[in-house]
């Protein structure tokens, strides 16, 4: 295996700016193929950003971003739909089409990008339903379903292409103890029985950690600290340390930056 | 509050400026994307159908009634004022052509704003807010495509015919007051309006006018959806804009278009 087909998604000295804040300063982040990596960060830190810096719904200021070996800026609008196909998202709210069924949603992909017929379709749905064990919903639309129904479903449309790469964008976020820990199970089961490159975008430190291969943690801008979760806790690295133990104050301050204090409650006097 | 400098007013207005012009070439993008980038995924039919129904027929009740009050009053009005000069004879020729190159188009136009329109924004800012726009990007769909050109064509073929249905029901309405109810004789009202209406002059340039308005008010309606800021109060206040851009550009393009048609210059 070449260096450049062990990382299924790399970025190499990207920078982002939203108006004149600085999302990312020249960040280098590899994603290795085939494992699940989580990225965490405090709230607000990019994260999300990230995730559409590698699906391409924005582009850089500069740096490219490779996935499976083509760099995504240089990619025209009809190449990047079509390397879309190779990648599932999982959104924060599931985003499921509220106008089709679970049935329909889950066949979306199908239908636009395979001239399949209906029985294979219907089988394939069933399958990727019965993977998240939500084979007997099929009939409901997607109001009638709770919150982490809503993410299975919306985590059987995308591997209903069966991806080689699959985003999820907080998937912990709001989930109940039992709908968190079958989320959890599901992504690494996916990851191994599909031979996915699963990427993990959270702030969740026990839940990630205990299904990541690789965690990077990113924040001011740039990728704080790497490495296997067991590294990662032993790090000596202040910052890192503080977002891995969960300490209120300290290098990432708890206060935003403000005016003094004394001074905003007194006036100049 | 921070007091604003007289440099900084005029950095605003600059600013302010800039972002109109932006936001002007930032739709004009978008059409030309939605119109004629390739082609969209599963069947256009289908989904044009789905949204001629949606904008076009579930219009026509308020259309129809519209027009008919819309008649109704234009022959009530016309009738008091012309019979002054015992010229109540030429009210169904005041009725068509008023309809024909003015109410019909204008008023279907802004009742559709008002009806269509908003619906077409809340529902795209919606879409854009719950992320699932973002999610047909990543499933490799265009949402230009998937989403906002049926319901631009969509807009575009059910306007005109609206029109169309509110002229010819605002006649009816017409007839009936002034027929019907006034005493109007009958072979006046119709033979008079057979007699002074043009096809090309009042006709064609009334369905002109319509396609335009058709145009115009979709992409104001799909672009402030699609542009929206994804919150609710974002799109409450797209919603709005649609209104009332629709509305003012309805009415200052029918007096470009009526200046340009029946100016005499």
């Amino acid at each position: 295996m070449t260096s450049d087909n062990a990382f299924a998604v790399e970025l190499k000295g990207v920078t982002f700016r939203r108006g004149t804040r600085t999302i990312f300063d020249k960040v280098d982040l590899a994603i290795p193929r085939g494992k699940v990596t989580g990225i965490m960060g405090p709230s607000g830190c990019g994260k999300t950003t990230l995730l559409r810096l590698i699906g391409a719904q924005l582009r850089p200021a500069s740096g490219a971003v490779i996935v499976n070996g083509q760099n995504l800026p240089d990619l025209s609008r009809s190449e990047l739909f079509d390397m879309r196909k190779q990648m599932g998202v999982l959104f924060q709210s599931g985003a499921l089409f509220t106008d089709l069924n679970v049935f329909e949603n889950v066949a979306f992909p199908l239908r636009v990008h395979t001239s399949l017929p209906e029985e294979m379709i219907r089988d394939i749905v069933l399958m990727k339903l019965q993977a998240v064990g939500l084979r007997g919903a099929v009939e409901l639309m997607p109001d009638e379903l709770s919150g982490g129904m809503k993410r299975r479903v919306a985590l059987a449309r995308a591997i209903a292409l069966d991806p080689q790469i699959l985003m999820y964008d907080e998937p912990f976020v709001g989930q109940d103890p039992i709908a968190m820990g079958v989320l959890v199970r599901l992504i690494r089961l996916l990851n191994e029985a599909l031979g996915l490159t699963s990427i993990v975008v959270s702030h969740d430190l026990a839940e990630t950690a205990s299904i990541a291969d690789y965690l990077y943690v990113v924040g001011d801008a740039q990728v704080l600290g790497q490495g296997t979760p067991a590294e990662l806790l032993e790090s000596d690295n202040p910052r890192i340390r503080q977002f891995m133990k969960g300490i209120a104050d300290g290098p990432v301050p708890f206060h935003f930056p403000a005016p003094d204090y004394r001074r905003d409650l007194l006036g100049d006097a | 509050m921070r007091k604003t400098s007289p440099v900084e007013r005029v950095r605003l207005l600059g600013r302010s400026g800039l972002d109109v012009l932006e936001s002007l070439g930032r739709s004009a993008l978008f059409l030309v994307h939605a119109l004629f980038g390739r082609s969209g995924a599963g069947s256009f039919t289908q989904l044009l159908v789905k949204q001629l129904y949606a904008v076009g027929v579930l219009s026509l009740a308020i259309i129809i009634v519209s027009g008919i009050f819309i008649g109704m009053v234009l022959a009530l009005q016309g009738y008091n004022i012309l019979v002054d000069f015992a010229s109540e004879e030429a009210v169904g020729q005041m009725v068509a052509l008023t309809l024909l190159r003015e109410l019909g188009p204008v008023v279907t136009a802004l009742l559709f704003a008002g009806r269509a329109g908003s619906a077409l924004t809340a529902e795209i800012g919606n879409m854009k807010s719950t992320e699932q726009l973002s999610s047909l990007e990543m499933i490799g769909v265009d949402p230009l495509k998937y989403i906002i050109a049926p319901r631009l064509w969509a807009g575009f073929i059910s306007m005109p015919l609206l029109s169309a249905i509110f002229t010819v029901v605002g006649i009816w309405g017409g007839a009936w007051v002034a027929v019907d109810w006034l005493g109007v004789y009958d072979g006046s009202y119709w033979g008079n309006m057979q007699r002074s209406v043009e096809f090309r002059g009042d006709v064609l340039n009334g369905v002109i006018k319509s396609l335009v308005f058709a145009l115009v008010v979709t992409w104001i309606a799909v672009f402030q959806g699609y542009d929206c800021e994804p919150t609710s109060e974002g799109i409450s206040r797209a919603t709005t804009r649609t209104v009332v851009y629709a509305s003012l550009a309805v009415l200052g393009l029918d007096f470009i278009l009526t200046a340009l048609m029946f100016g005499d210059f």
